[in-house]
């Protein structure tokens, strides 16, 4: 399959988007693939029933060849792995760190096309303002639902938010009752989470999505393991309370 | 039910599943025990296999790319232990792995339970080498065949005769725990420790080969990649430094890490995501460590001591 859109978001990510209809509920992913190349665990970036959307930062054989082969043939398996839990909790703080954004994109079109986008706020964080993906989409979004961005480090074009995304937890501790959906880097989830925590989220309200190698996405290969159960199989969102005890949580 | 064959019985009953499968079994080549094709009963030998049979079922590298093929195959001489390998990796595979999934199923394992326990083994820690779950298992024992079919393959021992002493298979299980007794597992899922000096000493000696992994009838972690014939999977190691790599770094960049998963996976995460150890007394791991890590180690070390 090849992409009928295909952008450059930053220098070193993209975003294509295919003719197929997503099939696929936020929070899961598919395998792509170039043959001769490889596959490669790629978060679905739109909403159920979209155009399927992938944004990508290259970083991997697979993904550096797409972005530089862009009428590569790519194949696409899945969808694979569970969904962002959010029907039926109160409101929904979502942070995402770095290329973490994606999967918060299709959740924000999942919500949005249940009416229930006043239910939910994100915390974006980016490295720098050139590391920002879906500017476009970013402020259509501010005007949409609870949409918060800070960058590490700023520069001379930027009046926004400065820290890293953590910095923006204190601001929503209204919704400790709520759940909190943490995506990024191990060390910006490890230290979200200690953030939530002080906050006063609960562990049993705190859902992380978690990367390890996956190269088959269906329980068989072995390498995802976070203690006793594979990531592809039975996460990648898992509750914290259910897996705080793992000593490999975080990297 | 279990039947009573002699030796001549042996070759018919090999003949009867001829007809329908295409044979291998453990034979005498050039001063080890292998699997190859087999043309006749007598060709097998009784010997633990140098290596285990997981290559019928898990090939170490091939194109997945290929529709699996449904080849009906028998295998001969399989050691108990081994049997039991595939039957722990069913727990995750089967019914996931499409290729594992049609070669498990036309594939028959006439396995043989052991007379004496092999240099090292421990299988009577898994409850081996008499197993409750079989295709066909045999005992050879006082001049006589014992063998009993899972129902499946029940036809293929009609008409031989029913043997009197039904009870042979426990007998013989009861007297071999009882002649070698077995390593006390002792909850080694609790036992274990995340700590524990045992596996920065494994690491500084181990020179991750991978033998362990390879050589185990219980492992079936695979490496999933792309070349200019197509896309491969092919027998993995966890002790490898790029197993775990990935864009965000590596759980498991350390030596030390990568043995204690191995140990966690085999004696902690199986246990509890599966009920059941990932392990089957075997021995073969330790047989092909070039450095002699000793799994029995993992099992009788003492982690409260430390």
């Amino acid at each position: 399959m090849k992409p009928i859109k295909f952008r450059m978001e930053t220098d070193d990510t993209y975003t294509m988007v295919f003719s197929k209809k997503t099939d696929s509920h936020a929070g899961q992913f598919y395998m792509l693939s170039v043959d001769g190349v490889g596959e490669s665990p790629i978060s679905v970036a739109s909403g159920f029933c979209n155009p399927l959307t992938f944004s990508i930062k290259a970083v991997g054989s697979v993904t550096r060849y797409i972005m530089e082969h862009r009428d590569a043939e790519i194949g696409l398996r899945g969808p694979y792995g569970n969904v962002w839990p959010w029907k039926g909790s109160d409101h929904i703080v979502a942070i995402a760190g770095g290329i973490g954004i994606p999967p918060i994109k299709a959740l924000i079109e999942d919500m949005e096309s249940e009416g229930n986008l006043h239910d939910l706020t994100v915390l974006y964080g980016a490295r720098s303002p050139r590391d920002i993906v879906y500017r476009n989409e970013i402020e259509a979004w501010k005007k949409k639902l609870d949409f918060r961005v800070t960058v590490d480090s700023g520069d001379s074009s930027w009046n926004g938010h400065v820290g890293v995304v953590t910095t923006l937890i204190p601001g929503v501790d209204e919704f400790r009752k709520g759940r909190a959906f943490v995506i990024g880097p191990p060390i910006m989830m490890k230290f979200s989470v200690q953030e939530l925590l002080k906050n006063g989220f609960s562990p049993e309200n705190i859902y992380l999505s978690l990367e390890r190698r996956m190269e088959c996405g269906i329980g068989v290969c072995g390498h995802c393991n976070l203690g006793q159960w594979y990531v592809c199989e039975s996460g990648p969102i898992f509750r914290y309370s259910d897996v705080m005890n793992e000593p490999e949580l975080f990297l | 039910m279990i039947y009573e064959l002699t030796r001549d019985d042996m070759e018919k009953l090999y003949q009867r599943i001829s007809q329908e499968y295409e044979t291998f079994g453990a034979k005498e080549e050039l001063g080890e025990v292998i699997f190859s094709r087999i043309s006749s009963f007598s060709e097998v030998s009784e010997e633990k296999s140098s290596y285990s049979p997981k290559d019928f079922l898990i090939k170490r590298s091939e194109n997945i790319l290929e529709v699996p093929r449904a080849d009906k195959k028998a295998v001969f001489g399989v050691k108990s232990c081994d049997l039991r390998g595939f039957q722990i990796m069913d727990l995750q595979i089967l019914n996931k792995d499409p290729f594992y999934t049609v070669r498990r199923e036309n594939t028959i394992f006439v396995n043989f339970v052991c007379n004496e326990m092999c240099n090292g083994g421990f299988c009577t820690s898994f409850g081996g080498p008499v197993l409750d779950r079989y295709d066909i298992q045999v005992l050879h024992r006082d001049g006589k065949y014992f063998v009993q079919a899972d129902d499946r393959y029940e036809r293929f021992l009609t008409g031989f005769k029913i043997s009197q002493d039904q009870n042979v298979f426990s007998r013989h299980s009861q007297e071999f725990l009882q002649r070698y007794g077995k390593i006390d597992l002792n909850g080694i899922e609790k036992r274990m420790k995340w700590n524990s000096k045992l596996w920065s000493e494994f690491a500084s000696y181990c020179i991750s080969c991978g033998a362990c992994n390879y050589s185990c009838p219980t492992c079936y972690c695979i490496d999933v990649y792309d070349d200019e014939t197509g896309r491969k999977k092919e027998w993995d190691s966890c002790i490898l430094e790029g197993f775990t790599r990935t864009a965000a770094g590596n759980v498991r960049p350390e030596l030390s890490d990568r043995l204690r998963q191995r140990f966690y996976h085999k004696f902690k995460y199986y246990k509890l995501s599966k009920g059941e150890y990932l392990c089957t007394g075997c021995n073969r791991c330790v047989d092909d460590c070039p450095v002699d890590i000793d799994i029995k180690e993992v099992i009788t070390h003492d982690y409260d001591k430390e």
